[in-house]
């Protein structure tokens, strides 16, 4: 566990005790679990085997490609799918036959979902009424709910005059008006345009570490899992590859789905040779091996493009070879230089723009260069 | 102005649409539309159409002007309109026969939308969303009354009420006209389900209203439109309706247009176009109904509109 | 409760009520039609399928025949007559498109009765038509439409002229008219262009057309009963006969099974060619 967790673990078993939390026994920390779930939709599997927890207070994010069965997990958690096989437990206690409208849990959805003939207040006044809250408490919590997402003086409108990203907050405050021990967000932010979306990323944060609620968070975007999450299950064709806070997904991926998805990965083809790998293009590189990695099998090399320098600024005891320089890319903020080693084998190398001359001064297409990293920045994926 | 490849650019096709015929496809030219002399009358300058469209017109639209027109004629002629007069009307709305008629076709009318109405929106919900042999079978059923022929509906109630022995009266009328009016609403009502997000309705059940609960409040508001719609075009069409009627119906009081038909049988009398008229303003009348609502009740269908996903 | 089971508790009322008040009769109807009448004309079961040879008895052929003829007749005649309204709205309406198609359908809107009763009025032997003849001293003792196959027809064909005019503008309106000034320019000849751009678009709309207008004219009755005589019978007349007249419900019964199957096994063909179509402009 790294310190974020401690903290976040510290900090989180002080602010969910609500009225309408109901905690079972035995539930421990955790707020969501799946044992064995395999979901199918007649022939096809959606879920495999999966097993997850979810520690409470927890952001937790489900990535992966579209069809990847993320959706289909966070629909478990709601109520509106059924496993196939498994079991979900939701603090604790057996859900599968229980329905949506009687779990601790709440969805923000990705079209935002709101009622169309209620305004904002009536919207997030629903889910309170429909649990007989008293009518001063609603209009108190409601106040809150709507403070906390700052829509503040928009509680008379109607959904249609909203923006999308006010939409977005109506959705967050319906939900967590109503104290769900865990809180389902379904892609929230792909509908938003870019700034806009970064800024609730901010905001979606905050809000979870104020109120403590335990997020579960689905997208396909690994910037915004990588930016919001405390940890993340990355998912592909059902299967949860790897699950890991941010760093170690990103820094250690143990899988090469998983290295090509998060980020940009230099995938280099090469054999296991001695203690370390032979690339394709012949050089030998020390790198750790994983277990059981015989002599003279395929695998691959994988380097993040950060972790590449070129020319001048390759150290000693780096790992080092030659190509031809085939494109680069201004990015602004960065500069991304692509290199061909061998046909077919190319790299991308990724340098930050510090105030050295322009990056077109710099590399010319067809310029041979020298290019190296650190072998401990070496990943062997099978 | 000279004869060329250019193309006369038709006025719904914009300049550079690409534009194929049976395969090909060609950029029409963004050359300006010139005027130019062709050989020959341009086949497509619509004189002929144009002269057949009124012609069309006035066809169809005399024979009901006439009868309107002879209903209000001082004579019972039917070859000359000799003065104006309401006499017809008086004799339709005093006999007593007749105005029992119109009540009773009003009276029908209405209980058959309700209930038709009713049934028909409860089964297009469950046809949307139920998954099983049996769903699909209700829906081949729920079809063939829309293509059976309307002497084949008439003549089967006619046996099933001989056969159960109930005697034929408005009860048994309305029976038949629920039971091939349902159909329609439910094709109606399932049209605008379908369109409906999902998510609104999955959202109401996450937030802690249960099945009954979300239909009532969150999927009727919005299904109003078409329920409405198809409630009127329901009542519209058992208004008139006739060869059902005329084999459900028993002695008196008989719908009106049995009433009509009767009359007719046994020659042209002159009420029969007061009648007539009269029958006309009511579906009329419906349609202008059907047509305002929607605009009546403006911007509450805006707001009924449940909200689809978010668009730039 | 589960969505499934909800649904499904929705579906029952209206599904029973179908299946009782509707499915059952027609049952009924089957078995009726194998039945016979006692002595006292009461309508009893029993295996009697000489129904059904009774139905295509000599006697009857005509009848039968003249049904298919009318409603074949009314087909091409609404074709002919709507095919051109519905290109001249589609093709040259521009803004008013809609309005003037509302503006067509409108006297369709009337009860087929009363429109049917119009006509009535208006070529009975004291009818205006008439009227205007003896008048302008065309005819001595004016001339007779009633009664006649040609009256029923174009009874017919004013009743039904609706569903033939809408799915043919519906199918001639999403054609692009730039095509046909492609076409021109390059097939040359009007008849030509006509057949390889303006046909396929429409076909669609022409089948879905003569279907709805064939199905329902076969089995009416009214336009026969009210514009033609005895001579002019049509299937439905003679199954109306046989059941509120002659008490002969048996027979009518198989009169009315044979009419029903003729008229599916058109649905049929005009189904499954209609989803050949829309499979193979998908494909």
């Amino acid at each position: 566990m790294t310190a974020n967790q401690t903290t976040a673990a510290n900090q989180t078993s002080t602010e969910t005790a609500t009225p309408e939390t109901t905690r079972g026994d035995g539930a421990g920390d955790e707020a969501i679990r799946f044992e064995d779930v395999t979901k199918r939709f007649g022939p096809t599997v959606a879920v495999e085997d999966l097993n997850l927890r979810v520690r409470r207070g927890e952001f937790f994010s489900l990535l992966g490609p579209s069809g990847c069965g993320k959706t289909t997990t966070l629909r478990m958690v709601a109520g509106f799918e059924q496993p196939s096989a498994g079991s979900v437990y939701l603090d604790g206690e057996h859900v599968e036959d229980v329905p949506p409208y009687r779990r601790n849990v709440n969805t923000v959805f990705q079209s935002y979902a709101l009622f169309e003939h209620l305004d904002v207040e009536g919207n997030v006044a629903f889910g309170l009424k429909r649990r007989k809250v008293p009518d001063d408490e609603i209009r108190s919590r409601v106040a809150e709910a709507i403070e906390l997402v700052q829509l503040t003086g928009r509680e008379h409108s109607k959904p249609r005059q909203l923006s999308g990203g006010q939409m977005q907050r109506v959705a967050l405050a319906r939900a967590l008006v109503n104290r769900p021990s865990v809180l389902l967000l379904d892609e929230p932010l792909g509908s938003l345009d870019l700034k806009l979306r970064k800024q609730m990323q901010v905001e979606l944060k905050e809000i979870q570490r104020e109120v403590g609620i335990t997020f579960l968070y689905v997208t396909h975007d690994q910037e915004e899992a990588l930016a919001m999450s405390d940890r993340i299950a990355v998912m592909d064709e059902g299967v949860v590859q790897q699950i890991g806070p941010p760093e170690e997904i990103y820094e250690t991926p143990r899988k090469t789905f998983v290295a090509g998805f998060i980020g940009v990965s230099n995938l280099l083809p090469a054999t296991v040779e001695g203690d370390g790998v032979r690339l394709s293009t012949g050089q030998l590189s020390r790198a750790a091996l994983p277990e059981g990695s015989q002599q003279g099998a395929s695998v691959h090399c994988s380097v993040r493009p950060e972790k590449i320098f070129l020319d001048d600024l390759i150290e000693d005891g780096m790992v080092s070879v030659e190509g031809t320089i085939v494109e680069r890319i201004y990015l602004g903020t960065t500069t991304q230089v692509i290199i061909e080693l061998a046909p077919g084998v190319r790299v991308i190398s990724l340098e930050q723009n510090t105030d050295r001359s322009r990056a077109d001064d710099r590399w010319e297409i067809g310029q041979r260069v020298r290019l190296g990293w650190h072998p401990e920045h070496a990943l062997v994926l099978r | 102005m000279g004869e060329g490849a250019e193309f006369d650019v038709g006025p719904s096709a914009n300049r550079g649409d690409l534009v194929s015929t049976e395969g090909w496809a060609e950029r029409v030219p963004l050359a300006r539309r010139r005027p130019r002399r062709r050989r020959g009358r341009d086949f497509d300058r619509p004189v002929f159409l144009r002269v057949f469209f009124i012609v069309f017109m006035f066809f169809t639209f005399a024979p009901i002007v006439i009868v309107a027109l002879f209903s209000f004629n001082s004579t019972p002629s039917l070859q000359n309109f000799t003065g104006f007069s309401t006499q017809w009307y008086d004799e339709f709305f005093s006999n007593v026969g007749l105005r029992e008629s119109l009540v009773a076709s009003i009276e029908i009318a209405l209980v058959t939308m309700v209930v038709a109405t009713v049934l028909g929106t409860t089964l297009a919900f469950g046809l949307v969303r139920a998954r099983s042999r049996l769903a699909q079978s209700s829906n081949v059923l729920m079809l063939i009354p829309l293509v059976t022929p309307e002497i084949v509906a008439g003549t089967s109630a006619l046996l099933l009420f001989a056969q159960i022995g109930i005697d034929l009266s408005l009860l048994t009328i309305m029976i038949a006209h629920i039971t091939f009016s349902i159909s329609f609403v439910t094709v109606i009502v399932r049209a605008r389900l379908s369109a409906l997000n999902r998510e609104v309705e999955e959202a109401a059940l996450d937030l802690g209203a249960t099945r009954m609960q979300t239909l009532r409040l969150i999927v009727l508001p919005a299904l109003w439109p078409a329920i409405i719609a198809s409630a009127l075009l329901i009542f519209a069409l058992s208004f008139d309706d006739f060869v059902i009627s005329f084999f459900t119906t028993g002695e008196s009081p008989t719908p009106l247009p049995v009433q009509i038909y009767s009359s007719i049988r046994f020659g042209v009398t002159p009420t029969i176009n007061a009648i007539g008229t009269s029958m006309l303003v009511i579906s009329f009348l419906i349609l202008a109904v059907a047509v305002a609502l929607p605009r009546l009740l403006g911007r509450r269908e805006e707001e009924n509109v449940l909200i689809g996903r978010e668009t730039a | 409760m589960s969505e499934n089971r909800f649904a499904h508790l929705l579906l029952a009322p209206a599904g029973l009520w179908l299946a009782l008040l509707f499915a059952v009769p027609l049952g009924i109807v089957v078995a009726v039609s194998l039945g016979t009448t006692d002595p006292i004309y009461q309508a009893v079961y029993g295996w009697h399928p000489e129904n059904y040879a009774d139905v295509f008895d000599p006697l009857f052929t005509p009848v039968l025949l003249r049904s298919v003829g009318f409603a074949l007749a009314t087909v091409v005649l609404c074709l002919l007559i709507g095919y051109p309204i519905a290109y001249y709205i589609a093709r040259f309406g521009g803004r008013w498109k809609t309005l003037l198609i509302a503006l067509v359908v409108l006297p369709f809107l009337v009860n087929y009765l009363v429109r049917t009763y119009a006509w009535v009025a208006i070529l009975s032997d004291e009818g205006l038509v008439n009227g205007i003849v003896t008048d302008a001293g065309l005819s001595e003792n004016g001339v007779r439409f009633l009664n006649t196959p040609w009256a029923v027809i174009g009874g017919l064909v004013y009743g039904y002229l609706a569903f033939m005019i809408l799915p043919l503008y519906a199918a001639l309106d999403r054609m692009d008219p730039a095509l046909i000034e492609a076409g021109k320019d390059l097939y040359g000849s009007r008849w030509q262009t006509f057949w390889h751009v303006t046909w396929p678009a429409a076909f669609q709309g022409v089948a879905a057309g003569c279907v709805l207008v064939f199905l329902p004219a076969v089995g009416d009755f009214i336009s026969a009963q009210l514009l033609g005589g005895a001579d002019t019978y049509m299937v439905g007349n003679l199954i109306q006969q046989q059941f509120l007249e002659a008490a002969n419900w048996p027979f009518g019964a198989a009169l009315t099974i044979v009419m029903m199957a003729f008229l599916l096994i058109w649905l049929s063909i005009y189904l499954r060619s209609a989803a050949r179509a829309s499979r193979e402009a998908t494909a």
